[in-house]
Formats: structure tokens, C-alpha cells, sequence
């Protein structure tokens, strides 16, 4: 197989790996503050992400614009479709600058997995869903002893009413990981992988493309299995755009949802 | 696959401190963004659109009130204007027609009056007449019958008994 690769291939197609994720420093190497390729990603992205939002909000007025529509659109998604639906306006209202920041940031992150000249979504490294998670971790636990009183939470959590006593033998350390590493984790390792597996098809599929029309020796067959290479490549780029929009509300709506199971039910 | 076994799939998860520096430093720099500036400011439009959308609705209502009250007031001014103008006109009909019974009353009663009048001063000129006929148509009889007679009648008595006696009947067919 690899001896009729070998054949065939003038060289190796550049194929993705885990290095991508794991760029070196370019600037105060050693330092807590090294930026890599990826931290510099994250920045440019933060910058554009104030500035164009920061516009928007400064001229915004009472008769929207296209681009204020769309941004609008934005808020009222967040609030009308995640927020207020499933814990309600009046609980709801409190967070609505979490979730809108949640939200945003991970979006326009994820975006830059298929922003060319980034291609790297800002979001895959693991600290920075981490984080997020964590602020997360630390809302609904914030909430829950607002509410219920911590002890009040963790017997609502871990001993639910209605359950004979030795199953809380098991039920209890399970729940009270969920509620300490599981939930947080969950939302880590589901955006982070995303972001990790997007980035390596659509740059496994562009490699193959190039390799195949370009670098491969056989023109022939090269051109049109490169331009199909291409095609799906272009077809799993436009599927990035929809995940990075799938995994900001997925991860907006489950923070909502931890927030709002720490509140009594009614 | 020589280039995936390079590094360690685990290495991935494994926070960097610098890694963990710079998402802690983005997020609250997100974070104090979105709450200082970015959601206050579209809550504050938001509120603005909703009053004033309000305001304007509530200021339509009004007006609408306004026209209402104006349509209605106008609608009972017509009907009073409706009313006073029959009752003007019935007034005015009653008072033409009690003009005209008096003046017709007042007419007939100077009618009556001035016929009356007449009737009297034709029935004074008719006695006038009748006295001064009387005393002609006497004298004129008995000279005509005293020509005419002459001889016959020598006697005075007989000749004035019968000149009473046609005066009688004069009068009495004068008084019929």
C-alpha cells in the first residue's frame, strides 16, 4: 500500500495533526503571557468582536439598520429562544448578559475555524471552553445557594425526594459529580472537540485537494479527484459555520439549563 | 499515520498556564463588555422602541377618542339644530296662520261695519226721501186731483177725508 503510494504520490499531502493545536510561541516565550498562533487567533477575535459590536451598540437606533437588525436578531434569539424559554422572563432576565456573552464569544470564536487566514477556530484550545465552563460551574452554584441554600441544593441534587435510601448510595456521589465535574467537563470537551474535529476535516479535505490537484504527479486523475476533494471540502466548511452557530446555542442552552435547575421547582 | 503520533492526543487537554492566562484576561474583557456596555445599551433601545411604540399607540388612541367625542358632540348638536329648526318652523306656521285668522275676522267685522253703515245712510237718505215724497206727492195729488175733480168733489170734507185716506195707504204700503 504504501510502496504504491509511494509510486503514485510526488510527496506527502500536508495532512492536519494535534500539533496544529499545540502551535509554538511567538512572542514572551516562557512567560505566563506566551501568545501562540492560536492565542493571536483568540485576540484578533476578541478585538473584532468589541469593535464591531461596540459600533453597533454606540450607533444604534430606535429604527434598526441591516446590520443592527442582524444583531438584533442576535439578542432577541438568545433571549426569546433560550433564555426566557426555559426559565422565564422574570428569573431569566439576570442572566441575560451571560448567556448573550456566551453566546457571542463562542460564535464569532468558532467562526474563525473557517475564517481564511485563521482557519483555526479560537475556541480549540481546551482552557478557553474551560473557562467558560467554569464561569458557568460557578453561576448555577452561585444561583443554587441564592435559592435553595447550598445544603438545600445538594439534598435536592443528590437526594431527590420519592427514592428508596440505599439507592442514594449510589445516586449521591454520581449526582454530586455531575454537579461538580461532569456538567462542566460535558460542556468543555463537547465545544473543544467540535472545534478539534472541524478543524481537521475541512484541513484534511483543502491538503487532499491540494496534493491532488497540484502536487500530484498523474494531472489526469489528479484534477478531478482534487476538484472533488475540493467540493467536499467547500461542502464540510459551510457545515463549520453551522456547527460553530450549533455549538454556541447547544452550549448557551445547556448554561441556561444548569442555571435554571438550581432554582425550586414550581 | 507517522505525523499523529508525534504528540500525545492527551497534550490537548492539558491547560498551558499561559493558555490559561490569556482565556481569563478575554473573558472578563468579553464579559465586562457585554455587561457594561453592550446589553444595556440594546436593553435601553429595546425599552425606547417599546415606549415610544407605546406612546404612539396610546397617542392614537386618543386622537381617536378626541374625534369620537367631536363626531358625537357634533351629532347631537345637528339633532338640537334638527328639533329647533321644526319647532321654528311650526311657530312660524301656527303665527302665519293666527295672523291670517285675524286679519280675515278683522276684515269681516270692517265688512260687516261698513255695510251696516251703508244699509244706515240708505235707510235715513229712503226716510228723507219718503217724508219730502209724502208732502209733494199730497199737495201734488190733491192739486191733480182737485184739476181733475174740480166739480165733482164739491164738498171739502169728502175731498180731504179721501186725501188722508191715500196718505194712510201710502204709508202703509211704504212701512211693508
Amino acid at each position: 500500500m504504501s510502496e504504491a503510494m509511494g509510486m503514485l504520490l510526488a510527496a506527502e499531502p500536508d495532512l492536519p495533526t494535534i500539533d496544529d493545536f499545540l502551535p509554538r510561541g511567538i512572542l514572551f516565550q516562557g512567560t505566563p503571557f506566551e501568545i501562540n498562533r492560536i492565542i493571536l487567533i483568540r485576540i484578533v477575535a476578541t478585538v473584532l468582536l468589541l469593535v464591531v459590536l461596540g459600533i453597533t451598540a454606540k450607533r444604534a437606533k430606535l429604527i434598526p439598520g441591516r446590520w443592527q437588525g442582524v444583531v438584533e436578531m442576535g439578542i432577541d434569539f438568545v433571549r426569546d429562544s433560550v433564555v426566557y424559554q426555559i426559565m422565564g422572563e422574570v428569573r431569566g432576565k439576570r442572566y441575560l448578559p451571560m448567556i448573550s456573552t456566551l453566546f457571542f464569544t463562542i460564535f464569532v470564536f468558532n467562526l474563525c475555524g473557517i475564517i481564511p487566514g485563521m482557519n483555526m477556530a479560537a475556541t480549540a484550545t481546551v482552557v478557553m471552553p474551560l473557562v467558560f465552563a467554569v464561569w458557568v460551574l460557578i453561576q448555577y452554584w452561585i444561583t443554587a445557594v441564592r435559592e435553595k441554600g447550598l445544603w438545600g441544593y445538594i439534598r435536592d441534587e443528590c437526594f431527590p425526594k420519592g427514592v428508596p435510601w440505599p439507592v442514594y448510595i449510589l445516586l449521591a456521589p454520581i449526582q454530586l459529580c455531575e454537579l461538580v465535574l461532569i456538567r462542566p467537563a460535558s460542556l468543555t470537551i463537547r465545544l473543544f472537540a467540535n472545534m478539534v474535529s472541524g478543524h481537521l476535516l475541512v484541513a484534511t479535505t483543502l491538503a487532499f485537494a491540494q496534493y491532488w490537484v497540484i502536487e500530484s504527479a498523474n494531472k489526469l486523475a489528479g484534477i478531478p479527484v482534487g476538484m472533488l476533494w475540493f467540493l467536499f471540502g467547500l461542502v464540510l466548511t459551510l457545515f463549520e459555520a453551522f456547527v460553530a452557530f450549533l455549538q454556541a446555542y447547544v452550549f448557551a442552552i445547556l448554561s441556561t439549563v444548569y442555571i435554571s435547575m438550581s432554582y425550586p421547582e414550581d | 499515520m507517522v505525523t499523529l503520533a508525534e504528540t500525545d492526543g492527551i497534550a490537548l487537554f492539558i491547560p498551558k498556564t499561559y493558555d490559561i492566562v490569556w482565556s481569563l484576561i478575554i473573558l472578563v474583557i468579553v464579559a465586562v463588555f457585554f455587561y457594561k456596555f453592550f446589553m444595556p445599551k440594546f436593553n435601553a433601545i429595546f425599552d425606547e422602541r417599546a415606549a415610544k411604540i407605546e406612546g404612539n399607540i396610546a397617542k392614537a388612541e386618543a386622537a381617536k377618542k378626541d374625534a369620537d367625542e367631536a363626531k358625537r358632540k357634533y351629532e347631537a348638536q345637528l339633532s338640537t339644530a334638527r328639533v329647533e329648526a321644526s319647532k321654528i318652523r311650526d311657530d312660524a306656521r301656527a303665527e302665519a296662520s293666527h295672523i291670517i285668522a285675524d286679519a280675515r275676522s278683522r276684515a269681516e267685522s270692517d265688512a260687516a261695519q261698513i255695510t251696516a253703515n251703508a244699509q244706515r245712510s240708505i235707510e235715513s237718505q229712503q226716510q228723507q226721501a219718503m217724508v219730502s215724497l209724502k208732502g209733494e206727492v199730497g199737495a201734488l195729488a190733491t192739486a191733480l186731483a182737485g184739476k181733475i175733480l174740480g166739480a165733482k168733489l164739491e164738498s171739502d170734507d169728502v175731498q180731504s177725508s179721501m186725501i188722508d185716506k191715500m196718505i194712510d195707504e201710502l204709508d202703509t204700503s211704504d212701512k211693508k
